[in-house]
């Protein structure tokens, strides 16, 4: 993929400062808490498949097993179960989705596979090894004047969303900062081993990795604070990128305020002794894909809902949720608009018999357009209880509301009306309601004309800054993270308990990749694939993480609300980088530092230290 | 798939006389006390015991009693247990910082000192599922006849990883084992060899029963390098002992992780009245470098394991002396 933005040439010619680097970063595994599992059903008689699957994409899974089944897909019925994570691992059809189903028509009965870990390791579509050389060139005042980038991706032997991952890497170089100049060389190349793809954070960390380190160095070469340098760089939303992203909010500048002042850092970075240290990163991530990966010309998100005698409001959603909370989402979405009781809704999901089509969970697209689905949803709900509410109070529909389950007409106390009594109106007239809501990402959210365009595209990006506290153990190449402050900013928090274990969900996977987490392969297997030599941190590695929230009320979003599951990651490994420089003078340009690495670096470092002594 | 365990006979033995009628009718036969890590290397394949004795009811196993020797720790004591029991933190603090250590706290609650110096020696080229280690013709530890790490050598490298072994070590402990003949006691450093596929000097229908260590206790410490804080088997774990019962000061040194088997390191000598200076760390630095050889067992460097393990023996030096 080659993008070029501006002029790269004459934005370097202007620069103060030049520099260049390579970096490295690992493979890394999703390593979701459960392995993977479905449970495959298949009636003979009415030649019916029926596939229970962990998937968080069984839209795709059903279109897939139409395929290479050859079956019609109307014959065809996916449901998802609750299920243990998924982090981008599931995110295309897998391998046991479909082999399961061919055993089970096979046999003309059930059959369940349960991968182990090891195959769950081997299915993959983890992150891939990446090796980025960026070029960024600095005004003395810190503003960048050009970006050069070359990443190359190790992608395993099949191609799944590779393309995607590495068109992100360099799309996401756009929106976050004020860049005009941006040159993107992105490879993504076979190889043989298990084949990677999406996962949390999908294509932007390793590059946003060496983008945030690569400003930390060219910091300090410019005598300025990394704060300082962040904020001569800043955008002013509204506004579209260089390659046509659309930027209506933008609250990284809050970001990075809550984050320095939270952890002390103009008074602490830089005074923390030998050994400890500060260093701090920003980042970004997309609200969901403007452009679906399968277009079929619908909208991008439905979501239906039925009142019936019982009272209850059933929200019909195909949304997955893993463990996000986009259920809840939903449910929150429907009592805020329509005026009840949460406990009033009941959702049910991802049953391709029962609920509209959904995408799919990745991009982190569900909050953004299946929120806003729901609120359309709900506000038709709301318009037919309303409306009954309004006969019964003989008062215009206009000027009836309805709050905490009692409608009545505002600026009067005289009359109210319980949520029973309107939904027995509502429901005499037209039996069992039923509504749905749609969202349609707007046109000009889909990206740019170039080829490639619409990767990276999306209604509203989510803006972090953080800020990590290290102490290094030279003698052990032992770091420890002390601390962490990350501050996010999600548009508006739908579920600010949900925002919150996001954020931390996001430091903590951050960490993983920045400390510890790398595939290995012997000999072309893998020596990795069991939780003892794929190591991920424990709670006991887990530091104390002070998370706020910023909200900068999107336009578009629901509520104003923007993502926030993955933003916060990529900031986490450079910002840990920046902290390892901070405390002991190492720059490191390989992720992830796990101690051997550490102490081999300290001590070539040491080496070249002695050698220009003595040249001295 | 699911790993499933293969059939076996369980065989629940009261007295530590049953396990030895037990051990003769079924030779190969595996002795499960935790089963933290038993229960892993069956279900991967790496052990198909046709007999399982469970020595969860031997009441002889399970006990810790104050002598006029010193203590008696039995070798079904959990882990947890001995982390948690007062006198072998205060007289033998290496002991209790080492099982604190092992693994994670629910491991701890079940998984036993006997398991712990017992356990199997462990290889990146070992600790695999069948297919993996059938696709490299498996090897000299089990099932093949080439060692991946050194396959110019002709034995095993695969590294013990038992953290409790330095600690008990440095306190001079020796284990009292049962078997055929009756009860023997050896030394804990003389039990170990050199050997991955073959480590433990221990008979065939024997079974070790309880750790002695001698009354008066020393200052003692462990600690361990590993990646996480927890779960992880020591890439090299040091235990260091001052002993101050001769005329000068004896430092105490021993290291796991690193070797076939745990080591003791050639002790430092202090003669009366001398004081610790950096020529004694820079040789005890040198004599734990040179000691320990580790090999491509783990996915972490060997180098990385030499310099760490000294690094941490240093330390511990230098707060002890």
């Amino acid at each position: 993929m080659h993008h070029s933005f501006g002029d790269p040439a004459r934005g370097f010619a202007e620069a103060d400062l030049v520099r260049e680097e390579s970096f490295d970063c690992a493979e890394i595994n999703h390593a979701q808490m459960e392995p993977h599992a479905a449970l495959a059903e298949y009636d003979p008689e009415r030649e019916r498949l029926t596939l229970h699957s962990v998937t968080q994409v069984p839209f795709y899974v059903h279109l897939t097993l139409a395929r290479c089944l050859d079956m019609d897909s109307s014959r065809i019925r996916v449901v998802k179960p609750f299920v243990g994570g998924g982090f981008g691992a599931r995110t295309e059809t897998l391998n046991f989705e479909i082999i399961a189903a061919l055993l089970a028509r096979k046999a003309g009965g059930k059959v369940m596979m349960h991968l182990t870990r090891e195959e769950s390791f081997l299915t993959h579509r983890g992150r891939p090894r990446t090796q980025v050389r960026l070029k960024i060139g600095l005004s003395r005042e810190g503003r960048i004047t050009a970006v050069e980038c070359e990443a190359v991706m190790s992608g395993g032997a099949y191609a799944g969303y590779g393309i995607v991952t590495i068109l992100y890497a360099g799309a996401l170089l756009h929106g976050i900062y004020a860049i005009e100049n941006i040159k993107y060389d992105g490879y993504r190349v076979y190889t043989n081993q298990p084949p990677c793809g999406a996962m949390r954070g999908h294509g932007t960390v390793d590059v946003r990795h060496a983008f945030e380190a690569m400003l930390d160095r060219m910091a300090r070469d410019l005598g300025l604070d990394p704060f300082a340098l962040r904020r001569a760089n800043l955008l002013t939303a509204p506004l579209f990128t260089p390659n046509g992203l659309m930027v209506n909010s933008y609250g990284l500048g809050e970001c990075l305020d809550k984050v320095e002042a939270a952890s002390g850092w103009a008074e602490r970075k830089g005074r923390l002794g030998r050994g400890k240290g500060l260093g701090m990163a920003c980042s970004h991530y997309v609200s969901g894909a403007a452009k679906p990966v399968h277009w079929t010309g619908e909208p991008h998100a439905v979501v239906s809902m039925k009142l019936d005698f019982d009272g209850g409001i059933t929200v019909l959603t195909g949304a997955s949720d893993i463990g996000q909370g986009s259920s809840t989402i939903v449910a929150l979405a429907a009592a805020e608009v329509i005026g009840i009781d949460l406990g009033r809704v009941r959702v049910v999901a991802n049953d391709s018999v029962i609920t509209p089509k959904d995408n799919g969970s990745y991009s982190s697209r569900v909050t953004f357009m299946v929120g806003n689905a729901a609120i359309e949803a709900a506000r038709a709900m709301r318009a037919k209880l309303i409306d009954a509410a309004a006969e019964l109070l003989d008062a215009d529909p206009a000027d009836v509301d309805c709050a905490g389950e009692t409608f009545f007409v505002k600026g009067s106390s005289q009359s109210e009306l319980g949520f029973h009594d309107v939904a027995i109106a509502a429901l005499a007239k037209e039996g069992t309601i039923t509504v749905k809501g749609t969202f349609t990402t707007p046109i000009e959210a889909q990206g740019g004309k170039h080829r490639g365009g619409a990767v990276g595209s999306t209604m509203g990006f989510s803006y972090a800054a953080q800020v990590v506290e290290v102490s290094v153990d030279e003698a052990t190449g032992q770091i420890s993270v002390d601390h962490v402050w990350a501050a996010l900013d999600c548009g508006f928090a739908i579920n600010p308990l949900a925002v919150e274990g996001q954020i931390e969900g996001s430091v903590w996977m951050g960490m993983g990749q920045g400390l510890c987490e790398e595939t290995t392969y012997l000999d072309g297997l893998p020596a990795h694939s069991n939780l003892t030599d794929y190591r991920f941190p424990t709670i006991a590695d887990s530091p104390p993480i002070d998370v706020q929230i910023v909200e900068s009320i999107d336009p578009l979003g629901p509520f104003g609300a923007k993502e926030a599951g993955e933003g916060a990651l990529s900031g986490f490994p450079p910002a840990l980088v920046n902290a390892v420089a901070d405390a002991i003078g190492l720059d490191a340009n390989v992720l992830p530092l796990t101690p051997d690495r550490v102490l081999e670096a300290l001590i070539r470092q040491r080496r070249s230290q002695r050698r220009k002594e003595a040249a001295e | 798939m699911t790993e499933a365990l293969p059939d076996f006979a369980l065989a629940r033995p009261a007295t530590v006389d049953e396990v030895m009628a037990a051990l003769q009718g079924a030779p190969g036969a595996a002795l499960l006390a935790g089963g933290t890590d038993m229960m892993v290397r069956i279900r991967k394949g790496l052990a198909a015991p046709g007999t399982v004795i469970d020595l969860s009811g031997i009441g002889e196993l399970d006990g810790i009693e104050r002598s006029e020797a010193g203590l008696r720790i039995g070798a079904g004591v959990t882990l947890d247990r001995i982390e948690d029991t007062a006198e072998i933190a205060r007289d033998y603090p290496a002991l209790a910082r080492a099982a604190a250590t092992v693994a994670g706290p629910s491991h701890r609650t079940v998984a036993t000192l006997g398991g712990n110096l017992c356990l199997d020696t462990r290889c990146v080229y070992y600790n695999q599922s069948h297919w993996w280690r059938q696709s490299h013709d498996f090897c000299l530890k089990y099932k093949g006849d080439t060692c991946h790490v050194a396959p110019q050598g002709n034995r095993c490298r695969a590294a013990f990883s038992g953290d409790l072994a330095p600690a008990l070590m440095v306190h001079d402990a020796a284990l009292e084992i049962a078997g055929p003949e009756g009860r023997r006691r050896v030394n804990l450093s003389d039990f170990y060899v050199e050997d991955g596929a073959a480590h433990l000097a221990l008979g065939p229908q024997e079974i070790v029963v309880a750790v002695h260590l001698p009354g008066g206790g020393r200052v003692s410490d462990y600690r361990k390098i590993r990646v996480r804080q927890a779960v992880d088997f020591p890439l090299a774990g040091v235990a260091v002992a001052r002993d101050d019962s001769g005329d000068g000061v004896r430092l105490l040194v021993a290291v796991t992780g690193t070797n076939s088997r745990p080591l003791m390191i050639e002790p430092i000598e202090l003669p009366p009245g001398a004081a610790a200076d950096e020529a004694v760390f820079a040789a005890l630095d040198k004599r734990v470098q040179k000691a320990v050889s580790p090999q491509r067992t783990t996915l972490i460097a060997p180098h990385y394991r030499r310099l760490s393990a000294a690094a941490l023996a240093v330390r511990m030096a230098r707060e002890l002396l």
